[in-house]
């Protein structure tokens, strides 16, 4: 069976408590878009659930749309359960409609009855449920109310099906009705398989593109015109029959329904007067970003460093034995490897809470809002604002924080863009060397640094957006839902999903990364000094030349590819130096204007492994490649810009 | 301040004047519920603290100073109502008794932090009934039983009479309250009035056609001339009405999956320039692009009254 919904309505919630443990995570085939599957046990019952994304419509207005109907067109499932929130009826009504003229047995999951309640909306399941003829179950899935009735009512529709069937019957206007009898029979059942005809029909009236372009595929050329010509004179059936599927949903809601009294001033009102004002808005973002990042540094830096140390380090100094090399390659090539995915996941998983936390009770939307008119200015919309927040802590939950965004234009550009946040692991080598090169100075070139990576931001988002991509932007719209309190199990089970998603894909590639950095930076010599590694930053060194570094420089910045902050560890040992002599080293072998281009080619560097895995994750290799080239080509480019200005006109020469 | 007592007879007065002048001891006995003796005795004394004027036989009427105190007690009687509901979140049905027994309590100076607190748009109490000003001037405004109006005729919700909890729940659920606009469709000869609002038609019977008072709404005199305008000019606060699309019609389906389709009805929450606009559609708020908001065009509702 199939769960179903428009966003904000709890279903994740709904889902991991039907199901439980048993579920897997995964890609719907071919598409990057979330599949969670499982298994709902009842007594002696063993029912399939598969949890569809969440869309406001079956019309194919975007990816998840699309593959939500398809599944129900396609594997026909024996039951769909439709959350509903109680709070918005009216407009998850009108889902219900559409449902209803895909699927004939449906069974509604009335959720979020508290928050109706706190609205003031009162609501009779019971009227409602004689006036859908649909099993109604009224639950509060935060607080587990109602779950086990849910549970009893699937159970029983998969048993004994209710001979009843959905009696939805929206009183189409004449007119429209013959409308659709006549696109029905100018198209045979095969034209429209899966869909069945006369849905078929309904979207095609709608405009819906995706069955457009499945009949041109399938219809000889002369029919297809003819039926393009029917159509282009129907343009407003569209309008029409969304009016109608309301007027349907009016008439239940007028026995079901009893609306708040106007002009109170609900909660979600008194915090959104702060949440979504021009300028306390952004402040309070400021100041809900700090918390967020002292809470995941707080709690994320010390299990870091209980992992590095009690666990890898340990394991580490176990290792003694001959060949030095094998011990080597043990020691730092794959444990190194496998502390550097350890590393990432406390931070990546706080993350995920952090943004799970927000999104829950309500107030990503919000974020979304007060930062558009920013957004617009490198030529995206507010959605893409929090993945590149959160870019600033670090870049693996930026990039797969991007789902959040439906346009899959917009989508590749902020995943493109991610990269670009300075992440805390580069900003800590920028701070080393600025404190290294510039003592008491060190604040304001760490400070400007950041400011330069999002100008560099901005100024790549028009570029791309401009010559790279095709389209235009397009336009905001996003629900505001009521603020409401969280539920901590399901954020955490699902930033635990997707944490776990990070280490499945990224965990074996980035230890084989290391393994192959470890080889290059072994052999031949048995050591960094006289490695393969060190060849490549000395053959690279005319194009270090123009940028004031010399190789050893070179190869560090090549091997924060594995992981950012490895940069400050490589120079160490290249350098034979540590803390406080690396300080020293640097002091003496760096210019000012030759930091300066070094801290630009750091902060600008290719993505980072595991940034560059997930980067493929979402939009493909090959705008990984082009991300990787790209990144390589500003970082140096802008670098030896940097320098050769400088020394130019003279300055820190 | 005048004792509790005097003020609940002050105001019944006051009510009761509306229809009725000089008032009966005998309907004022009915109106508060306490015995007619009680009633003659209160009088005297109301009369020789200059508060009304009294004559045994035909009844009494209220003094200027009388008026006076009668319109602060229903001006914070009627503010309660208002606080009650609006910001306590109570029922319309259930804050009657509960304001009588506030509104005593209350000093003129609480009275005007409360005014304050609830805004210039809390002009009337929730049932439709003007609050008087704190100099005691009240607006009037003629209005009729709706079981007086024919079919055709189109009227405006004005207030609503409160004797009854369930009447007041049921015409919330029909969707009636004050300043509401609906057209006659029929009457039958019960008294049975059929209703046309939003689109959707109800019946009422007659008792509750009596108790909903209305004013005659005049057709077309705002809406007919109104023109259309892109949704995106709405300035915050104020509503519209969905008429049409123009332009590129990529986002029409985004749009009116989410609500957007002609005759609903839509509200400017925020609009400021630059960010996106806020709009209440359908008891949800959603965040819309400027552009996308320009392509609806809409008419400024002004159907209310």
């Amino acid at each position: 069976m199939a769960l179903a919904g428009t966003p904000n309505v709890g279903k994740s919630t709904v889902f991991n408590l039907l199901t439980g443990l048993s579920q897997h995570v995964g890609n719907w085939p071919g598409k990057t878009v979330e599949q969670k599957t499982g298994v709902l046990r009842h007594n002696d019952l063993t029912i399939q659930l598969v949890d569809l994304p969440g869309t406001y419509s079956l019309t194919a207005n975007s990816l998840e749309e699309q593959i939500a109907r398809d599944y129900l067109a396609k594997e026909k499932p024996d039951l769909a359960v439709v959350v509903l929130n109680a709070a918005s009826l009216e407009r998850n009504l009108y889902f219900v409609a559409e449902m209803s003229e895909l699927c004939p047995r449906l069974l509604i999951a009335l959720n979020m009855m508290d928050v109706a309640q706190q609205e003031g909306i009162k609501i009779d399941s019971n009227a409602l449920q004689s006036a859908l003829n649909i099993p109604v179950i009224p639950l509060i899935a935060r607080k587990n109310q109602g779950v086990k009735e849910l549970a009893d009512a699937i159970a029983h529709e998969c048993k004994e099906p209710s001979t009843t069937r959905a009696t939805i019957h929206i009183e189409a206007g004449k007119d429209i009705e013959a409308d659709i009898a006549h696109v029905e029979e100018s198209l045979t059942y095969e034209d429209t398989a899966p869909y069945p005809r006369h849905w078929a029909a309904m979207k095609l009236l709608e405009g819906d593109s995706q069955i457009g372009k499945l009949l041109n595929d399938r219809l000889p050329p002369d029919r297809r015109a003819e039926l393009d010509s029917f159509l282009s004179e129907r343009e407003s059936a569209a309008i029409t029959m969304a009016g109608l599927r309301f007027d349907w949903v009016r008439s239940v809601l007028s026995s079901a329904q009893e609306y708040p009294s106007t002009g109170r001033i609900s909660l979600t009102e008194r915090l959104d007067r702060a949440a979504t004002h021009p300028i306390l808005g952004l402040v309070l973002l400021l100041g809900v970003m700090g918390l967020v990042f002292l809470a995941v540094y707080g709690i994320g830096v010390p299990l870091q460093h209980f992992l590095q140390v009690s666990l890898i380090e340990r394991v580490q100094n176990l290792i003694s034995f001959n060949p030095v090399w094998l011990q080597s390659l043990l020691a730092n090539g794959i444990l190194g490897g496998v502390g550097t995915v350890l590393t990432f996941i406390p931070i990546i998983f706080l993350f995920f809470m952090a943004w799970g936390l927000m999104e829950d009770i309500g107030y990503t939307a919000r974020v979304a809002f007060v930062t558009d008119r920013y957004m617009h200015l490198i030529g995206l919309h507010g959605k893409s604002s929090l993945p590149l927040i959160l870019g600033f802590g670090c870049n693996v939950p930026a990039v797969m924080g991007t789902r959040i965004i439906e346009s899959k234009r917009a989508r590749i550009l902020t995943v493109l863009l991610a990269p670009f946040m300075p992440c805390t692991a580069r900003m800590a080598v920028v701070a080393a060397v600025a404190a290294a090169v510039f003592g008491g100075w060190a604040i304001v070139i760490s400070l400007g640094a950041i400011a330069f990576s999002l100008v560099v931001l901005a100024i790549s988002g028009l570029i791309i957006g401009r010559f790279i991509m095709k389209g235009k932007r397009d336009a905001l719209m996003i629900e505001l839902p009521l603020y409401h309190s969280p539920c901590i199990k399901t954020i955490g089970l699902s930033s635990w999903q997707r944490t776990e998603v990070f280490i499945k894909r990224a965990g074996t590639v980035i230890v084989a990364i290391s393994l192959v950095i470890w080889l290059l930076s072994y052999f031949p010599g048995g050591g960094v000094e006289h490695s393969y590694l060190a060849d490549i930053g000395r053959w690279l060194e005319p194009v270090g030349r123009l940028m004031g570094l010399n190789w050893q420089l070179l190869t560090a910045l090549l091997t924060s590819f594995m992981a950012k902050e490895n940069t400050i560890a490589t120079l160490g040992v290249l350098l034979g130096q540590q803390h406080a002599g690396l300080t020293q080293a640097l002091h003496g072998m760096l210019t000012p204007a030759a930091a300066i281009a070094f801290i630009v080619a750091q902060v600008l560097f290719i993505p980072c492994a595991a940034t560059a895995i997930m980067i493929r994750r979402e939009i493909g290799w090959r705008w990984m490649a082009f991300s990787i080239g790209f990144q390589l080509a500003l970082s140096f480019s802008l670098a030896i810009l940097v320098f050769q200005i400088a020394k130019l006109v003279g300055i820190g020469v | 301040m005048k004792s509790e007592r005097t003020e609940e007879y002050l105001e019944a007065m006051y009510k009761r004047q509306e229809t009725e002048n000089p008032v009966s001891t005998s309907s004022l006995a009915a109106d508060l519920a306490v015995s007619l003796p009680a009633v003659t005795d209160m009088m005297r004394r109301l009369e020789v603290n200059g508060l009304i004027d009294y004559t045994h036989n035909k009844g009494a009427s209220l003094t200027k100073e009388g008026e006076r105190i009668a319109l602060s007690v229903v001006r914070r009687h009627r503010l309660w109502e208002r606080f009650l509901v609006d910001i306590l979140g109570m029922r319309w049905d259930e804050v009657h008794d509960e304001a009588c027994r506030l509104e005593h309590a209350m000093s003129p100076e609480t009275a005007e932090k409360l005014a304050s607190l609830l805004g210039k748009a809390a002009d009337t109490c929730p049932h439709g009934y003007p609050i008087p000003d704190k100099e005691g001037h009240i607006t009037h405004e003629k209005i009729s039983p709706l079981s007086m109006f024919k079919p055709g005729q189109k009227v405006c919700v004005s207030a609503v009479a409160i004797e009854s909890p369930k009447l007041l729940r049921n015409i919330e659920k029909w969707g009636l309250k004050p300043k509401t606009v609906v057209s006659i469709e029929n009457k039958d000869s019960d008294g049975t009035m059929q209703l046309k609002l939003d689109n959707r038609v109800i019946a009422i019977k007659k008792e509750a056609a009596d108790s909903l008072l209305v004013k005659p709404f005049l057709i077309d005199k705002d809406t007919a001339s109104a023109v259309a305008i892109p949704m995106s000019e709405l300035k915050t606060g104020e509503s519209a009405v969905v008429k049409s699309y123009k332009g590129d019609r990529s986002a029409l389906g985004r749009l009116l999956c989410m609500g957007f389709t002609p005759g609903s009805l839509v509200k400017m929450v925020k609009n400021f320039s630059g960010d996106p606009v806020l709009i209440k559609i359908r008891s949800t708020e959603v965040a819309l692009d400027h552009t996308m908001a320009g392509r609806m065009m809409v008419v400024r509702k002004k159907d209310e009254c």
